[in-house]
């Protein structure tokens, strides 16, 4: 990874580094039978400074839908997201957006 | 109505409760039971987890093993880790007449892995009928349904002194991302069962 690279050789591009930059990554709720709504909707208020409201709304979509995008950003951010989930005991994953 | 309430906010801070000695054992048991099996599993994939910890360790990547992995060997270590602390605060605080604002925070947090772990076992379904099981479950169906009520009783009491939302926070997701139809597909792909 050092920045002084040697001239003579040839710098491979990191396409992974090029590729789609600007979509964020998705963090998801899954629906699951377990975890009790009004916990849920407590969860995403906690966790993302969500409105009573707009938590309630995510959690019915989660239930009702099955699945909910709760939030998005840079993959380091949905990895911190689906971990504080985790530690919450949702049905969290991530994704690429599209 | 609060008269009922088994856990209520105390006039000087914290939260009393009251319990009968029954609940209290189940409270202290129960606990330690989980905290044994959470104790080696390192960083075994998720889907070699035995039931009862399947969802206590849930995956981030479906569909990316290599990532799944490298996320698995940054978070796993921390959070089995935080499932001990809350089931080893509740087990150990489960005589108390009184609890502060943290142990009451790892009681909710220890009752949802409970409920985790008995659920799974259990093979509970999103209909509300009973699970097909012998009578050697039955003790474990009447210990969630007990977890879940105390659960709902915590959570009634926590979302009170949540903090104001954040202002803005709102509106950086959209409320339905992709526009589902009611009744889409479960993580696993099998149908997701439709509200009465």
């Amino acid at each position: 990874m050092g920045s002084t690279a040697v001239p003579a050789e040839v710098v491979r591009p990191q396409t992974h580094e090029v590729a789609v930059p600007e979509l964020p990554w998705l963090v998801i709720v899954w629906n699951d039978p377990i975890n009790l709504m009004t916990y849920v909707t407590y969860v995403f208020q906690k966790l993302f400074g969500y409105s009573r409201e707009k938590a309630h709304k995510l959690m019915l979509d989660v239930h009702h839908k099955g699945r909910a995008v709760v939030s998005s950003g840079p993959k380091e951010r949905a990895e911190l997201d689906v971990a504080r989930l985790h530690q919450h005991g949702l049905w969290a994953t991530m994704e690429h957006g599209r | 109505m609060s008269l009922l309430r088994r856990i209520r906010p105390s006039k000087n801070g914290g939260y009393e409760v009251h319990l009968a000695s029954e609940e209290r054992s189940l409270l202290s048991v129960l606990p330690a039971h989980l905290v044994s099996l959470l104790d080696n599993v390192g960083e075994t994939p998720q889907d070699e987890l035995p039931d009862a910890l399947q969802r206590l360790l849930p995956p981030a990547y479906t569909t990316d093993p290599d990532a799944e992995r490298a996320y698995v060997s940054m978070t796993r270590e921390d959070l089995v880790e935080h499932h001990r602390e809350s089931l080893e605060t509740m087990s150990v605080t489960a005589k108390a007449t009184w609890l502060n604002d943290e142990q009451l925070a790892a009681w909710l947090a220890a009752l949802n892995d409970l409920r985790l772990a008995l659920g799974s076992m259990l093979g509970v379904t999103e209909e509300e009928t009973e699970p097909p099981m012998g009578d050697a479950e039955q003790a474990e169906w009447i210990a969630y349904q007990y977890l879940g009520a105390l659960q709902s009783e915590l959570v009634d009491i926590l979302e009170r002194v949540l903090p104001d939302a954040v202002p803005g926070a709102d509106d950086l997701v959209p409320d339905d991302y992709w526009g589902d139809p009611v009744g889409g597909l479960r993580w696993d792909g099998t149908p997701q069962p439709r509200d009465p």
